[in-house]
């Protein structure tokens, strides 16, 4: 990390005292960018594959398909999410609203499939583009507005639950038909045994993962959440990245919801997406991205996705206590905070 | 960057305000009396844990019909958007200060909801508990929608049924402090061993209101246990929820469910037999009980030991030790009768 030529403040680093031997060019060129793999998401790979040898050892079917592929496809909506929620929070940001706003897109969704009966590609880019529209009005108002993105997208939160319940009108949505399966749990949810929602989330994730760190737009959205200010006088254009940041993670929440409905039963009620922003959040946090802005990866935010999952799922298959994955998830936060807290302390003592 | 700041924390504002005014108009929409106009008519309200659920929905339906069928009811509805104890008191609070004649509860929490009972009583009202019960308090019925017995026995009746009265069984239960759920659970456990020895519960689940996550431990509870043959969804999320997870997992005729489901979300389970049974009770008669029993306190009268409130329910039981109003015998739906039900 001491190889960063910009520190988490966006300020420059002070570089080799004058006479110092320049170091050849193509050499700073590789050292501007992080390491592909951040410690954290190694510590995270490590304690994902200890944690499946041992429940592999201790319970009679946790390694086999029939119960990897169900935990994969339940990863998969909150890891989704977890790559726009990743960006917005590399930004600076923070978006409370998406657990309301699944609601909305499922809702839309769900209500469309039940009566015009469409076909799976209209239902995704139905769910896909009430998504965007949502977080267009989430990027909007933070970007100009200059608030606080929590009191943001808090008010902006209820307005999506009222806007939710008003179009539930006092009733579940019952009888939906299975379009969606190709993202559920079920056979039609597969290919050579892998889950389409899983591999989705993978491949939207690898992009993103290239994205944040090849493109120069990409660097941006780090940029923006060092210091803004900076980040101005540097020519990036602030607004833009953070209102891309919210519509992506608005488009991603609408492709997630159809996950959500897949992975659910034939009726939806009124507590779908309840509570999921918090989710999301954690597995951001545990995947080692700084809720402070200005650090982050998309890579560990699946992975914090995946070790929830595989946490929730464990404590089910050994017969634990319900509660004690929601123990264990916290213990999880705190640690990664923890780590990163510490990580910048080492940081700005060298 | 000052006036960005202030135009800002006006659109805040503005649109605190437009969150607040829109809750209003919901709840004011929805709080429209159909009561018989003039003459003695009683104020029963009835606030239920959330409104805009189907269950609640089909008990506002019935206190409606019996609010018309009576004459002298004018039938008051509103309940917070989520199961939450304190908008639920809020609700509560601002029916004492309306000075209602009846106020009926469904309690989120009995406990913090029995001190507001107790305020209503003081303030000349009448105060009732209708589908959860708040037993530490000063209400003067508890409309019940079915024994506890009743309940815990028809779910491990109709589950034994379809896996032939022996093997394992696990139950996909959702808040871990629901009273009702946890009571109907004990007595699942004491009925199974007592009456089917070869059965065994054995685990028990919260996967709260959420559908999917009560999907996914079912089908945990499936790896789990290889030789599972019964699953029990305990609450209305979690019982069409266990039967998706047993048509995922290709285990339908293997792994049976059966559990307390609202009759249209049950409907296309019972139809391929990934579920067997839904457990529950007419809702509307649930609903058309508890405002009879308003009326019935409001005019000072006592409950019989057995009560005709309607046509359909000519023979209603009523405790005295306990003040409870029983509904009657649970129902079973299967896929012959779930048409009769339309939520």
């Amino acid at each position: 990390m001491s190889t960063t030529a910009v520190d988490r403040h966006g300020r420059p680093d002070a570089g080799p005292p004058p006479g110092a031997p320049v170091p050849p060019r193509s050499r700073s060129r590789a050292s501007v960018l992080p390491s592909p793999m951040t410690g954290q998401e190694m510590v995270l790979v490590a304690v994902v594959a200890a944690l499946w040898v041992v429940l592999g050892l201790t319970t009679p079917a946790f390694l086999t398909a029939g119960s990897l592929q169900p935990l994969l496809v339940a990863t998969a909506p909150i890891a989704l999410v977890g790559v726009g929620m990743t960006i917005v929070i590399i930004t600076g940001g923070i978006d409370v609203s998406v657990g309301a706003a699944i609601m909305v897109c499922s809702v839309v969704t769900a209500k469309v499939l039940v009566t015009d009966e469409v076909n799976l590609a209209v239902a995704v880019l139905l769910s896909v583009a009430v998504g965007g529209l949502l977080g267009l009005i989430n990027g909007v108002l933070i970007a100009y507005g200059r608030v606080h993105a929590i009191i943001i997208t808090f008010g902006t939160a209820n307005l999506f639950l009222f806007a939710g319940l008003q179009i539930f009108g006092s009733s579940t949505v019952n009888g939906i038909p299975n379009t969606l399966d190709f993202f559920g749990r079920g056979p039609g949810g597969r290919t050579w045994g892998v889950p389409h929602a899983f591999l989705l989330t993978v491949l939207v994730t690898a992009l993103a993962w290239w994205y944040l760190r090849h493109a120069a737009g990409g660097r941006h959205f780090f940029a923006v959440g060092g210091d803004a200010h900076a980040a101005r006088l540097a020519g990036v254009r602030v607004q833009r990245r953070v209102l891309l940041a919210y519509l992506t993670t608005g488009l991603l929440v609408g492709l997630a919801s159809c996950f959500t409905i897949a992975q659910g039963t034939s009726t939806l009620d009124q507590s779908v997406g309840t509570g999921k922003e918090l989710a999301v959040i954690a597995a951001v946090v545990i995947g080692g991205t700084s809720i402070m802005g200005g650090r982050g990866s998309v890579l560990g935010t699946l992975l914090g996705a995946l070790l929830v999952q595989s946490v929730s799922s464990g404590v089910t298959q050994l017969g634990w206590r319900s509660q004690l994955s929601d123990l264990f998830v916290g213990i999880f936060i705190i640690v990664a905070v923890g780590a990163d807290l510490l990580r910048a302390r080492a940081r700005r003592s060298r | 960057m000052r006036h960005h700041g202030r135009f800002a924390a006006a659109v805040a504002l503005t649109t605190t305000a437009a969150v607040a005014l829109a809750g209003c108009t919901k709840k004011n929409d929805t709080d429209d009396g159909t009561g018989a106009g003039s003459g003695s008519t009683y104020k029963v309200a009835f606030v239920p844990k959330l409104q805009g659920v189907p269950y609640f929905e089909a008990m506002n339906a019935g206190g409606k019909k019996a609010a018309d069928e009576l004459g002298d009811v004018q039938w008051l509805y509103q309940g917070p958007t989520q199961a939450d104890a304190a908008a639920q008191a809020d609700i509560v609070r601002s029916y004492i200060q309306q000075k209602v004649d009846v106020l009926i509860v469904a309690p989120n929490d009995p406990d913090s909801m029995a001190p507001l009972l107790q305020q209503a009583k003081s303030a000349g009202i009448h105060v009732a508990t209708a589908d959860t019960d708040a037993p530490n308090s000063a209400r003067e019925v508890f409309v019940n929608q079915a024994s506890t017995e009743g309940i815990g026995q028809g779910l491990t009746d109709a589950l034994m049924t379809a896996m032939g009265g022996k093997g394992k069984y696990a139950i996909v239960s959702c808040g871990q402090t629901a009273e009702n759920l946890n009571s109907w659970i004990k007595v699942q456990r004491a009925y199974t061993q007592e009456k089917y020895p070869q059965a065994q519960i054995v685990d028990v689940v919260y996967a709260g209101e959420d559908q999917a996550k009560a999907t996914q431990m079912a089908t945990d509870l499936m790896n789990a246990h290889p030789d599972l043959t019964g699953l029990v969804g305990e609450c209305t999320s979690s019982a069409p929820g266990v039967a998706q997870a047993v048509r995922d997992a290709g285990k339908i005729g293997k792994v049976f469910t059966v559990g307390l489901g609202t009759p249209q979300a049950m409907k296309p389970y019972l139809a391929d037999k990934s579920s067997s049974a839904s457990i529950l009770w007419d809702v509307e008669n649930l609903g058309y009980l508890t405002a009879w029993a308003g009326e019935q306190l409001a005019a000072g009268k006592q409950f019989q030991a057995t009560n005709k409130v309607s046509d359909a329910m000519p023979a209603v039981e009523y405790d005295s030790s306990s003040k409870v109003l029983l509904l009657g015998p649970p129902l079973t739906i299967t896929g012959e009768n779930v048409d009769d039900f339309n939520y």
